[in-house]
């Protein structure tokens, strides 16, 4: 299982497929084995962190992870719900604006990390925004965005929250081509990030107070 | 008449002050110039969709906004494409107001593998039949029926000339397609006709028109037009041999069709948005492998054709900043985005004429005084040595932007950027 984990995060694709199959063949616990990919994933992020690995190296590992997910999935039971989660988070791309590379990322990240994520997709109108946080009660709402026209989707967002008495128990992160800590200000966030990991580590400071 | 001559100077005056920048020799003053977009309608009060369907409301309003605003040269408005013609193609890459976006958005590109991971060995066979029946087809309604009809390499078999052409020129939805290719080509004229009196009007105004031809380097032409984002990156880890090879391909095209541009439209500027090169989207090793090479033969290549490349180096571009250092100094207008402006001076102070960059985020949601300590910092930063024109971070000022910000950035200019 180590040797499929480092595997991973070599982003060696032909071993990973041979020893994905190998540990399956011989019985392995499917939930182990999409474990190892995760734990693979949570380690290429902290090389992307440290800029020793960027974009590229973090699509290929989504791929891998997509790759065995699609393999694996049907072999799961209905009892492995994956553990306990870290905490739930609702990611979107706010109205008016259809980039979805950096929002698919984050959710990415957060899944590997254990957090339970509804994606809400791109160009998502307030409303909707709203109607996940009551629905789903996130501790987390992440706000994408990478044009410019999304600063006051972010803000009207953000007071619809408010307005419905939700906005006290939700942290709020923004993130996009676009964005940075004076947009954070002006539409009223918590946090502005600069990439995937860096949603991550808010949202394990927010709630579990580490990193 | 004394008001023509009085424009003709102005227009000498601002072309000169540029060229001046562009050289790294002290103007008279900081040049002003934007890439500015949808802002210009906004400013004028008409929507986007107005201004992409309207194609006099859109030439009043650049008026309007030129004079208001009397930057030194005109900027670009490739931007604000004819939506009639876009309809008309029914364009699938594209969403634009007025048609599948809202009244006041802007047009967004439908970012998708417009070739598969698949498709490298037919394009690199024969890049122009895998472009006309595969990737046209997927790119606008109109070209559908290319999927069915064979290379047309067949077209120089002898005799095979007349069955094909005859089908070809038989068969009801390509007739179809040629008439709506007939059709999209009268409407493009007219849009044409209306932009070619306004860069005529811009000019008896007194104002250079920054440019009109564009290009891309090919890299990005893969990454963004053709195999996506996501695809190229892929590809670069899974079949990097290909991707180059598809790299080395599309070379000579980004330095052949803006040439050629530029002798028709008499503009010696070229413009070419960069996407993909900046922090985080590869590691250096990547960028020197994949993405400078292309790049550097693109601006080396359109110097030597006695041009001015515009590139705009989207992003971050610090990293990259010791690769730039290795083009002709004095010849490039080199538009950045968030870069260190100190680690630029220092490295690219005396090659590249610095563009740019001031605050998108702030010109939206800052203060007029703001906006004022910002321009004075970045014209203070520049005053010993000449090569600065002033624009905003992003394609100028964005259309969020606050009409009061960008007059406070204008002013400062006027006032504080005298050498």
């Amino acid at each position: 299982m180590d040797e499929l984990v480092r595997s991973v995060v070599a982003l060696n694709e032909k071993e990973v497929h041979a020893l994905t199959d190998q540990l399956l063949g011989d019985g392995a616990s499917p939930m182990v084995v999409l474990d190892a990919y995760r734990q693979g994933m949570v380690e290429v992020g902290r090389l992307f962190e440290k800029e020793e690995y960027f974009l590229p190296e973090l699509i290929h590992a989504g791929e891998l992870l997509r790759m065995a997910a699609e393999k694996i999935k049907p072999l799961l039971g209905k009892a492995d719900g994956g553990g306990a989660k870290r905490g739930k988070a609702v990611i979107g791309t706010v109205e008016g604006d259809i980039h979805d590379i950096g929002k698919d990322i984050v959710i990415l990240m957060l899944s590997v990390n254990g957090y339970d994520v509804v994606d809400l997709g791109v160009d998502v109108p307030i409303k909707k925004f709203v109607e996940a946080a009551e629905d789903f009660q996130p501790h987390v709402i992440g706000l994408s965005g990478f044009l410019t026209s999304t600063y006051d989707p972010m803000k009207f967002t953000i007071e619809a929250l408010d307005d419905r008495g939700l906005r006290d128990g939700i942290k709020i992160m923004i993130g996009g081509g676009q964005m940075d800590n004076q947009i954070c200000e002006y539409v009223g966030a918590d946090a502005y990030g600069k990439d995937a990991i860096q949603a991550v580590t808010f949202c394990d400071q927010w709630l579990h107070g580490t990193r | 008449m004394s008001n023509v001559t009085d424009n003709q100077r102005l227009y000498q005056e601002r072309e000169k002050r540029v060229h001046d920048a562009i050289s790294l020799q002290k103007p008279d003053r900081v040049p002003i110039v934007t890439l500015t977009e949808f802002f210009f309608l906004r400013a004028a009060g008409i929507t986007a969709a107005e201004g992409m369907y309207d194609y006099q409301k859109m030439s009043t309003a650049w008026k309007a906004s030129m004079k208001r605003f009397n930057w030194d040269m005109a900027p670009l408005q490739h931007a604000i494409r004819p939506g009639p013609v876009m309809e008309m193609l029914g364009l699938k890459m594209l969403k634009w107001p007025g048609y599948n976006l809202g009244e006041n958005q802007y047009y967004q590109y439908v970012e998708k593998e417009y070739m598969l991971e698949d498709e490298y060995d037919e394009f690199l066979r024969d890049p122009s039949d895998f472009i006309i029946r595969k990737v046209l087809p997927r790119y606008a309604e109109i070209f559908e029926p290319l999927q069915r009809v064979p290379s047309f390499v067949n077209w120089g078999a002898g005799y095979a000339i007349l069955p094909l052409v005859g089908m070809f020129g038989s068969i009801p939805p390509i007739v179809e397609m040629m008439d709506s290719i007939k059709a999209v080509g009268q409407e493009y004229a007219k849009w044409n006709a209306v932009q070619s009196q306004l860069i005529d009007d811009l000019q008896n105004m007194g104002y250079p028109v920054l440019t009109r031809v564009l290009s891309v380097t090919a890299f990005d032409w893969i990454s963004d037009f053709l195999r996506g984002m996501k695809g190229s990156m892929l590809d670069m880890r899974r079949q990097p041999d290909k991707l180059k090879a598809a790299v080395e391909i599309l070379e000579p095209l980004t330095i052949q069709l803006p040439i050629m541009m530029a002798a028709i439209t008499g503009t010696k500027r070229v413009y070419i948005p960069l996407h993909r090169g900046a922090r985080g989207f590869m590691s250096d090793a990547q960028y020197a492998e994949f993405y400078w090479p292309g790049l550097k033969k693109l601006l080396v290549a359109l110097i030597e054709a006695g041009l001015t490349p515009l590139p705009f180096f989207e992003g971050d571009y610090t990293p990259r900043l010791h690769y730039l250092a290795e083009l002709p100094p004095g010849k490039i207008m080199a538009h950045f985005d968030s870069v260190d402006r100190q680690k630029f001076k220092e490295v690219l102070g005396d090659t590249l004429c610095f563009w740019g960059n001031v605050s998108a985020q702030l010109l939206c949601t800052g203060t007029p005084q703001q906006v004022k300590d910002e321009v004075k910092e970045l014209i203070d930063l520049f005053a010993d040595s000449g090569g600065l024109i002033v624009d905003a971070s992003s394609t100028g000022p964005p259309p969020e932007a606050k009409p009061e910000n960008v007059e406070a950035m204008t002013e400062t200019v006027f006032e504080y950027g005298k050498y």
